[in-house]
């Protein structure tokens, strides 16, 4: 799979926000939150399918929020 | 149109200042008693008894000053005649101001006065505008008894500076202006230079004025009485013949105006000595640089193409609003509203704000909706509403005179914010401590009569580091103000933070390597800030613009938490906003997740509100902000942008990608001044109105709700609420209002914190602060005074993360950005003005470390370049800045400063890091050679 800007902007960006939440305690679920409240239901979309074609470039933490919204 | 409001202006001069004293005296002016604060002088005693003493030298911005001898009266019980204007009142006195002794005196004084001056009053450019004409007739003069002898009529004009001309022929020595430029502006630019008869002004030490330290604030002239420093354009047109209030529309200060015309022609703008953010101050900008509203460069006609490599082809309003709405339409139905989206601007008034976002949310049927403030503050609307549980500064301008200590971080006041900036010099200059957060040696760490107590010198990028050592100082060494933190703040976050602030990572010893500030330097400026007293915060974009600016904002909000500084005067967290309206457009919806008042579009009940007023269902997840929208165009699935007053080609990061974005898309519809940057990738340009013609209200950072009066027509016709009602309406949704206060009448009937503002509470208060309701029915000057509006004081961790842009080998240097005095944001207003004669192009600072290994001298041109760009300036060797670091502004697009900087961006809110970009510089002549 290869990744267009906005992709690659989205991966950027889920990456810098798991690294960034405040609490180190259940970050999935922050991240969960955080992208309810601030991400569209598209871009959030996008990110799933980046998950299930290129894991590896997002972190243990988003994909495991990710997991958290099936 | 709405007429024109012009509104009787009480501008009596009461001589000297207000005293500050709770305990009042009586004196007795003429017979009449008047009750005054204690301290209060007898000049102004009189003033408000109904009095007026005569003057020259007095004037209620400055202190008295006592040397013009024409105030003479004379005290029951006393010998002589005493000066009224420096003479405080006691208990019972009894003043005279008018005997026949005394005006024996003021006439002697003004025959002398006048034995030294031009007698051409009727070609004067200050005839009917003259201290000085007004009190020779006040006393009586009718001859001059003396003969010619010495004189100073001969003596020369200084035109340098732009704006105002300095014609020492019709100076009284009065010092005036040198008062002003000292206890207004705080620069000591002026002095009275020689002594006796030799004596007169001098801009520092003998310069002209463009060459001095004057940086044309304007306080002096107005401050003179006489014709001597005068606005060119009274010279030119004459005295001005009415007045209209308004705000000016530069910084986030909002400074209030009187702007003075003549008919429809603007002769001058005076600073308004009631306005609550300025108290009669000004600056550069405010006072003289708005030019740009009748710039030739002014489109006033609509303007329309199909594509934009065509020509713009002139057409009448009906015709451009029908063009686009037919695009957008078009892309609607080929690829879904939500291939649609606009952004509203920080330079429009909040009414217009409203009607773009409501227009997006209800006509366009999409949550993508995004403000200039996306690139500014977006932080601090997610730091303080996490924290204090509302985007908000949490003081008046007026609160820093009670600061014992001042921090400022990222910020720059005396260049972005001068008028408060000269407010804050006035409370440094009293004696309150500075500390000093940035990376460049900023003018408040040294200036005159201004030392900063500490400058923390920190590589760019590690603010939260820095934060986060004088928080662990703070709460280790037991400076935490307990019984606030217990009566006012979430317990359980607030032992949670300390726990994380205590550990030993974040010791100022384990944090200096990180930030480049030693242990003993952090030390000592905790123990400033946290035994303070009074210990306010004030900040900039050098907080928020970094990957870690939401984050910050809390380390900060902490910080004010644990130390007990929110709640009262003298403290808080204050945002210096950077535009003039950034609070009002953030207040109104424009963000893509919140409604006006800063609620979710998620909220059931509040989405209820909007619907039944708005008769249109809404969304309820959130919108793309400005960088989704410009990715989504790049990769084909955002079509179409309606753009208010903001020049994203210019202003937003990494120039390239913002390009390809706007080059993608099918309709582009710019409302603007200009053409600007932008339009170059425009289908359509909807003229805007310049501040000069809008009729509705700014918020400045205090949040104080100011009005924006109409002093010209529009010059398109239309105002930019009225197009943007008539798209609206085209997309197929009526937004009827018959002005402007009506669409305030519907923005608090829907915002809870503006629910008691209304254009004519505004006309009877002058300005309001929200939150104005119910409980506050005159507004809110100071928040979470009592309790927090989240309830209780929420402390969060602040967990340092470096930001992924790092100086390499390839770019070891790391560039950051900022504004000049002179200049404003993209520059398209100040360009247009003739600021330029003091910035006429970005230049790049450079430690001379860094300019000596790679060969470059002082005005060498050079090439800068990052990994998203380069561009070419020249290079300005400074030791303002320290080695590693270069500094450059952005108000040029010749140097398209944004085409360097990064796509990195804040976590939270995507604000882009303009802060921190690494890049390598490499002199012209180099580059010529290929080397």
């Amino acid at each position: 799979m290869t990744l267009d800007y906005n992709q690659q902007h989205l991966i950027k960006m889920a990456n810098q926000i798991a690294g960034n939440m405040p609490t180190r305690e259940n970050v999935p679920a922050q991240i969960v939150q955080h992208m309810a409240q601030f991400w569209t239901p598209p871009m959030r979309a996008d990110l799933k399918k980046i998950a299930e074609n290129k894991a590896e470039s997002l972190s243990d933490e988003v994909l495991a929020a990710l997991a958290l919204q099936d | 149109m709405n007429k024109p409001i012009e509104i009787a202006i009480e501008d009596i001069d009461l001589g000297t200042p207000a005293a500050l004293s709770d305990s009042t005296v009586t004196v007795h002016i003429d017979g009449q008693a008047v009750e005054v604060p204690a301290g209060t002088s007898v000049m102004r005693a009189a003033s408000l008894a109904g009095t007026q003493i005569p003057k020259l030298c007095a004037t209620d911005s400055l202190d008295a000053f006592g040397s013009c001898r024409l105030c003479l009266v004379e005290i029951e019980g006393r010998k002589g005649t005493p000066a009224s204007c420096t003479t405080p009142c006691q208990e019972g006195m009894s003043v005279k101001t008018q005997t026949p002794r005394l005006d024996k005196l003021r006439k002697g004084v003004m025959e002398l006065y006048i034995s030294d001056h031009p007698l051409d009053c009727l070609t004067c450019s200050a005839n009917g505008d003259c201290e000085l004409q007004d009190m020779a007739g006040v006393v009586g003069l009718r001859s001059v008894r003396y003969e010619e002898g010495s004189n100073h009529l001969e003596a020369g004009k200084d035109n340098s500076n732009p704006y105002f001309s300095f014609d020492a022929s019709k100076c009284i020595v009065c010092s005036r202006c040198v008062r002003a430029c000292s206890e207004v502006q705080g620069t000591f630019a002026l002095t009275i230079a020689a002594r006796g008869f030799e004596s007169k002004v001098s801009p520092s030490e003998e310069n002209a004025f463009l060459d001095s330290e004057c940086v044309s604030c304007g306080a002096c002239v107005q401050a003179c009485p006489t014709a001597t420093l005068q606005e060119k354009q009274v010279i030119d047109l004459g005295v001005p013949t009415r007045k209209v209030k308004t705000t000016c529309a530069y910084c986030g200060v909002g400074c209030s105006f009187v702007a003075e015309l003549r008919g429809d022609e603007l002769v001058r703008m005076v600073p308004d000595k009631q306005g609550g953010a300025n108290a009669g101050h000004s600056c550069v900008k405010g006072r003289f640089a708005w030019g740009y509203a009748t710039h030739s460069d002014r489109i006033t006609r609509p303007l329309v193409r199909e594509t934009t490599d065509s020509e713009w082809r002139e057409v009448d309003w009906p015709e451009a609003i029908a063009f686009a709405a037919d695009r957008f339409k078009a892309i609607q139905q080929q690829h879904g509203v939500d291939a649609l989206g606009g952004i509203t601007s920080s330079r429009c008034t909040n009414e217009e704000v409203y009607v773009v976002q409501k227009m997006v949310r209800a006509a366009l049927r999409t949550n993508n909706v995004d403000t200039c403030a996306r690139v500014c503050h977006s932080p601090t609307g997610y730091g303080l509403k996490q924290t204090f549980g509302t985007s908000a500064g949490t003081q008046d301008f007026a609160s820093v005179q009670q600061a014992d200590v001042i921090m400022v971080i990222g910020a720059n006041p005396t260049d972005a914010h001068p008028v408060f900036g000269s407010r804050m010099k006035r409370r440094l200059r009293e004696g309150a401590k500075l500390i000093v957060i940035d990376p460049r040696s900023i003018d408040l760490v040294q200036s005159p009569h201004i030392k900063a107590t500490e400058h923390l010198q920190l590589q760019p990028g590690t603010n939260v580091a820095v934060v986060n050592a004088l928080a662990h100082v703070i709460a280790t060494e037991g400076w935490i103000d307990e019984a606030f933190v217990q009566e006012r703040c979430d317990v359980a976050s607030f032992n949670a933070w300390r726990r994380f602030i205590t550990l030993a990572e974040n010791s100022p010893e384990n944090l200096a390597e990180i930030s480049g500030v030693p242990a003993e330097m952090i030390r000592p400026a905790a123990a400033t800030y946290a035994k303070a007293g009074n210990g306010a915060i004030y900040y900039g974009l050098g907080v928020t613009e970094h990957s870690q600016g939401s984050t910050m904002v809390m380390a900060m909000a902490n910080l004010a938490m644990a130390t007990g500084n929110i709640g009262r005067n003298g403290v808080g967290v204050n945002p210096l906003r950077g535009q003039n309206n950034v609070q009002g457009a953030c207040d109104m919806g424009s963000f893509p997740h919140e409604f006006s008042g800063y609620r979710h579009v998620s909220d059931e009940t509040v989405r209820e509100q909007f619907t039944a007023l708005w008769g249109v269902d809404l969304r309820e997840e959130p919108g793309m902000r400005i960088p989704n929208m410009l990715d989504a165009a790049v990769s084909g699935q955002f079509r179409g942008m309606y753009i208010q007053g903001e020049d994203i080609a210019q202003s937003d990061p990494n120039s390239q990608h913002v390009a390809d974005a706007l080059s993608a898309m099918d309709c582009v519809v710019v409302q603007d001044l200009f053409l600007n940057e932008t339009s170059k990738f425009a289908h359509v340009f909807l003229p805007g109105t310049s501040f000069l013609e809008k009729d509705g209200t700014f918020t400045n950072a205090e949040r104080r709700i100011n009005r924006v009066r109409p002093v010209v027509p529009p010059a398109s016709g239309l105002a930019e609420w009225e197009v943007t009602c008539a798209l609206s309406k085209a997309m197929g949704y009526s937004m009827d209002y018959a002005n402007a206060s009506e669409i305030m009448d519907e923005i608090a009937a829907l915002t809870p914190t503006f629910a008691g503002v209304s254009f004519d509470l505004l006309d009877e208060l002058g300005s309001i602060q929200w939150p104005c309701n119910e409980q506050a029915p005159e507004g809110t000057p100071i928040m979470h005074a009592q309790r927090f509006v989240r309830g209780e004081g929420q402390f969060i961790t602040t967990p340092y993360v470096p930001t992924d842009e790092r100086s390499t080998r390839k770019f070891p240097l790391l560039l950051t950005t900022g504004r000049i005095l002179s200049q404003y944001n993209v520059g398209a207003q100040t360009r247009r003005t003739n600021n330029t004669v003091w910035h006429a192009e970005d230049i790049l600072e450079i430690h001379e470390a860094d300019a000596e290994l790679r060969g470059v001298s002082d005005g060498d041109w050079i090439e800068v370049a990052s990994r998203a760009g380069s561009t070419r300036m020249r290079a300005h060797i400074s030791d303002d800045i320290p080695a590693g670091v270069v500094y450059t502004t952005f108000h040029h697009p010749v140097s398209g400063t944004n085409v360097i900087t990064t796509d990195n961006s804040d976590w939270a809110t995507n604000c882009p890091e303009y802060k921190v970009t690494a890049v390598e510089i490499r002199p012209s002549s180099a580059i010529a050679v290929g080397v």
